[in-house]
């Protein structure tokens, strides 16, 4: 029997010759895999990876970092945030910087253990700061949920909540292809995606070891070759086509939708979650009155233009001079997987 | 974004899974997933299993290729 | 630079680098001055090396050792990084109003049983008591001297295109301890620091060969700042092989959990070796019979291309950089 020779998915992207593709990777970890792998070092020049806005952290407006420091100085909360959320710098400063001047930022690993903290020390006004996409909302959702059924008074998130789906929609024409951030697909499942290739727009999606990263590529660039309509889940051992039920109706339950500010990208329509009326006594902005914030990113920074692929981290004026990872001016240089940041460190 | 870690299930018990990451281990949320057992794996993220893995990367990819060509 | 001190600037990395340049050295420059571990002085016909060292951790007792123990390890460890034989040792206590007599005893006792270890004396202190809320528990600080092996010359300079670069042991189980004790992200693992006294490791290695280029003890900042600072300090390349990097799997483990980086991970008991390529499989052989280096491997080379840079070879078989050392070490979960 003749045995046919198996191709691998890296032959097929070093073999590519075909016109120009452009491939946008949503996920911040994906950023940060791909070049952890080094895997934009055996792409052929005619494959152009473009990292998006998909890092929750480069994306949080600066007024939602002043609003944070507000809380932290001015009312004197203790502020629980995810790791790398301490480093973004704010109008003035950064949560770093709030430190520095006294403030209790805590990171932590999940939002429920902000709200166990608020039960273990009743006398500190403990304020969550609730970034992230479909896959972080649900914690959240279930942090206030518990903070409610236990009637914590002390208790309160700060929402910059955001949903991938609108956000491919105001990107589109920025790549020809996406690579779709596996771990939002879990909750949101692969119908959600589904639905954007009758709209003209095509990706796959896409899990987060090493094979599945280049397996993902490479049906992205056969699929493009072939030039039809396309979605693929590529990462059918997590994503199932409805996804999470549960972790959906957990954001429903806590979550309506609300237009939302995107660093850089500016305001888009629906792009947001914030607190339903019956968890405002959970909603620091509503809970501490806060004014509205107009945060102001410093006007050389190019952080927009480089989250929607319109121009490479080297060409903004400030990049590697006065803006470097350890002092930031965008917030794509702040996480290490901000396309800024990933950029500096590797490719430099 | 999200740092998923797949993770073994050591013990479910009231919505609270204690998860084992190559000999890191941690109380997540099992709420979001319906049935839960000592054994299987789960995508971590943020404290909470998110998914169920129910293959490895190996067969996932080879059948996806395989799917291809 | 900033107008304040941030916790940034005590990580180990470029921050601190920029500290010491613009602040303390702009000040303190003389010949002697160094960038190593230790200084090296030409005292009469006796060539010695000198050190300090301050100590904060929190918490003060951790898997594996306390901060009396992690004191004396530093400074012996940053003098046998030079060569040099630890002799004598003086230390300094800041003490917080309040701090138990039992747990200072035990740090005493760990403190002088390391010591013994290590064949160095403890010769003279000073001791002080803090206002509660003042100091955090204890902070110690130890200064040592040490006598330099003759025919031995160890620098960060020193590093040369085909030399091979080792490591004592599997990196960041120090970082990764006190990660966990301070208990800060309620994750569990069996690990426990490495905190070791390393002059018997460089004894045993300089019997092997005197012709050892630079021996870097990878504290604060891991083995990743470490391998930049001599990229830098020699001028010259170094190319990693990723997947030769020992890291236990606990470690792993954890560092999965919070998007952590094995190789910035702070050590206390691993050094970092770079040697001809052809002594470095003896070196190797001669670590693994020692009860703190039998995981010791070749992890890469010194290249002539790409100075001042950490290129890795990656799993896949591709080149990547390592990302620079930055600033304090945060979690990184979405």
């Amino acid at each position: 029997m003749e045995e046919k020779k198996k191709i691998t998915a890296r032959e097929i992207i070093e073999n590519y010759d075909g016109p120009k593709l452009r491939i946008m990777e949503v996920c911040g970890t994906h950023t940060h895999e791909i070049f952890r792998l080094g895997i934009r070092n055996i792409l052929p020049e005619n494959i152009e990876l473009i990292s998006g806005p998909g890092c929750p952290v480069c994306v949080t407006p600066v007024g939602f970092i002043d609003e944070a420091i507000m809380l932290a100085l001015e009312h004197d909360c203790t502020i629980m945030t995810f790791g790398d959320l301490v480093r973004v710098p704010g109008t003035e400063m950064s949560l770093a910087g709030a430190r520095a001047k006294g403030a209790r930022i805590q990171p932590v690993y999940t939002p429920t253990d902000a709200y166990e903290y608020a039960k273990e020390h009743p006398d500190e006004q403990v304020v969550f700061l609730a970034v992230g996409f479909e896959t972080t909302t649900p914690s959240a959702c279930m942090a206030v949920q518990m903070a409610k059924k236990d009637g914590l008074t002390n208790f309160s998130i700060l929402t910059a909540n955001k949903t991938m789906t609108n956000a491919y929609r105001a990107l589109k024409g920025s790549a020809d292809a996406y690579l779709y951030p596996g771990h939002v697909n879990a909750i949101t499942g692969a119908k959600s995606c589904e639905q954007l290739a009758d709209e003209g727009i095509y990706g796959v999606i896409c899990g987060f070891t090493a094979k599945e990263i280049l397996t993902a590529l490479a049906v992205t660039i056969v699929k493009l070759q072939e030039g039809k309509p396309f979605f693929k889940n590529c990462y059918p051992r997590v994503v199932t086509q409805e996804g999470s039920i549960s972790g959906q109706k957990m954001i429903e339950e806590t979550m309506e939708p609300c237009d939302s500010e995107w660093r850089g990208l500016g305001i888009i329509p629906e792009s947001g979650l914030q607190l339903r009326e019956e968890y405002a006594a959970y909603d620091a902005r509503k809970k501490f009155a806060l004014p509205k914030v107009e945060g102001k990113p410093n006007p050389a920074c190019r952080c927009g233009d480089v989250l929607q692929g319109k121009c490479k981290p080297s060409d903004c004026k400030v990049f590697g001079t006065g803006c470097t990872p350890q002092h930031p001016v965008g917030a794509c240089m702040v996480s290490n997987e901000g396309t800024c940041a990933a950029w500096y460190a590797y490719n430099r | 974004m999200c740092v998923g870690l797949p993770a073994r299930v050591v013990k479910v018990k009231d919505g609270t899974a204690l998860v084992d990451a190559s000999g890191a281990k941690r109380e997540v949320s099992a709420a979001l997933i319906d049935e839960l057992d000592p054994g299987d794996y789960v995508m971590v993220h943020a404290g909470v299993a998110i998914a169920k893995i129910t293959a490895d990367d190996e067969e996932e990819t080879d059948a996806l290729l395989e799917d291809l060509l | 630079m900033s107008k304040t001190v941030t916790l940034a600037h005590g990580a180990g990395g470029k921050q601190t680098a920029e500290l010491i340049d613009q602040v303390f050295k702009a000040h303190f420059a003389n010949p002697q001055f160094t960038s190593d571990d230790a200084a090296v002085l030409n005292i009469g016909s006796e060539k010695l090396a000198f050190t300090t060292d301050g100590f904060i951790v929190s918490p003060y007792e951790f898997p594996g050792g306390n901060v009396g123990k992690l004191s004396i390890c530093g400074t012996v460890n940053d003098l046998a990084c030079m060569g040099a034989k630890p002799l004598y040792m003086t230390c300094a206590f800041v003490i917080e109003e309040g701090f138990p007599m039992d747990k200072l005893e035990e740090i005493a006792a760990a403190m002088e049983k390391t010591a013994k270890e290590a064949g160095v004396c403890i010769v003279a202190g000073d001791t002080k008591v803090a206002g509660k809320g003042q100091v955090d528990g204890v902070f110690i600080t130890t200064t040592g001297i040490g006598q330099i092996m003759d025919g031995v010359q160890t620098s960060g300079k020193l590093a040369k295109p085909g030399d091979a670069i080792i490591v004592t042991g599997d990196v960041g189980r120090h970082g990764c301890t006190i990660l966990l004790a301070r208990d800060e992200y309620g994750i569990d693992a069996d690990v426990d620091s490495d905190c070791a006294p390393l002059w018997g490791t460089v004894e045993s290695m300089f019997s092997v060969t005197k012709d050892i280029h630079v021996v870097r003890d990878a504290t604060r900042g891991g083995v990743g700042t470490v391998l930049y600072e001599i990229a830098e300090q020699s001028n010259v390349g170094i190319r990693l092989n990723a997947e030769d990097v020992p890291v236990d799997g606990a470690v792993k483990g954890v560092c999965g959990m919070l998007g952590l980086e094995p190789l910035y991970l702070a050590c206390e008991g691993r050094l970092v070796i770079i040697a001809p390529k052809e002594e470095a499989n003896g070196i190797v052989e001669e670590l693994r019979k020692g009860k703190y280096s039998a995981n010791a491997a070749i992890i890469g080379e010194i290249t002539e291309d790409m100075p001042g840079r950490v290129v890795m070879t990656t799993e896949i078989g591709a080149e990547t950089l390592l990302p620079q050392p930055g600033g304090e070490l945060l979690p990184r979960i979405c």
